[in-house]
């Protein structure tokens, strides 16, 4: 009998057995994610970038307590967490609501891991590491709100979805965390969160609503 | 048909989940079985306005209490439920 037929019950948790198990860390979009060019040949009119290696912390008042998350959120990051849908900027996180009386922190390095933010929030809110648990997708260029348009009924128009916007909603039946970030190259950015199990069904048909227009794919470490 | 979250905004009918009538109250531990059978099985199938429970599942996962009229979709009200959010259960 080969060792991987062994029932996971009788692995004993010392000994060599333990190491013949691999946990890779890799996106839920490992296999869909093709980089390089896409659909229409061409100047690119959307640009599809998975944001890799993020912390992202769940943050949820408890019961009466939302005032005293709000002000743990301001002691923590020095700015006010975001109690309508929009997503709030602070020196080294993103605050994004999800929800009422709730919000997402989104960062980079473990400064703002789930870990690093317990003890400040205890007693006001619950927090759930979400770090593993979402893909991370961000949609730029001059057809980026063209391509969205097919998938969300959202209003992205720059005078309606202005830099800090969020709304928690749907695209192809998928529940999505999507936020405007800061313009970059002059050019609005649309940030979406979408759970790990369904990142690549979305993703799909993310590809399908852009091919028309031109799609460079890629990957980055940095939060747009 | 859209509905107006209080929380996120005017969405459109794919985002929620209909549950039904808002307005049955779960009875007294004491008050007898004919009132625990009323509330847990029996509905009125309302012509006309009605109180109903919807939940905003494919947005921010609040549940909502919405004045809808039966007849014509017109929605007249639309509120968060007891509990949405840290809020307290009647508070
Ligand atoms: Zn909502």
């Amino acid at each position: 009998m080969s060792s991987s037929a062994i029932p996971y019950s009788t692995i004993r948790m010392e000994g060599a057995s333990v190491a013949e198990f691999s946990w890779d860390i890799r996106s839920p979009l490992d296999r869909a994610l093709v980089a390089g060019p896409y659909g229409a040949q061409g100047k690119a009119g959307v640009s599809l970038t998975e944001i890799h290696n993020f912390d992202l912390a769940q943050v949820m008042a408890r019961r009466g307590k939302a005032g005293e998350m709000i002000a743990a959120a301001k002691a923590r990051f020095s700015a006010a967490a975001p109690e309508t849908p929009r997503a709030v900027s602070a020196a080294d996180a993103t605050l994004i609501w999800s929800g009422p009386d709730q919000f997402l922190v989104l960062s980079k390095g473990g400064k703002h891991s789930i870990e690093a933010l317990a003890a400040g929030f205890a007693g006001s809110a619950s927090l759930s590491d979400q770090s593993h648990a979402r893909a991370l997708i961000s949609v730029s260029g001059d057809k980026a709100r063209a391509m969205l348009a097919k998938l969300s009924s959202i209003d992205l128009h720059p005078s309606v979805f202005a830099v800090g916007a969020a709304a928690a909603t749907s695209m192809d039946h998928t529940s999505v965390t999507l936020w405007r970030g800061k313009d970059r190259d002059g050019q609005a950015v649309f940030n979406l969160l979408v759970f790990a199990t369904f990142a690549e069904s979305l993703w799909h048909t993310i590809l399908d609503s852009a091919a028309e227009y031109g799609v460079t794919i890629g990957h980055s470490d940095e939060l747009a | 048909m859209r509905i107006t979250c209080p929380f996120c905004g005017e969405r459109e009918l794919g985002e929620f989940t209909y549950l039904g009538d808002a307005k049955p109250q779960r009875p007294a531990a004491d008050a007898g079985e004919d009132a625990v059978y009323d509330y847990v099985y029996l509905r009125d199938n309302i012509a006309g306005v009605m109180s109903e429970h919807w939940y905003h599942g494919g947005g921010c996962r609040a549940w909502l209490k919405v004045t809808r009229n039966t007849l014509t979709h017109e929605i007249s009200a639309v509120e968060a439920a007891a509990g949405a959010g840290a809020a307290k259960v009647g508070a």
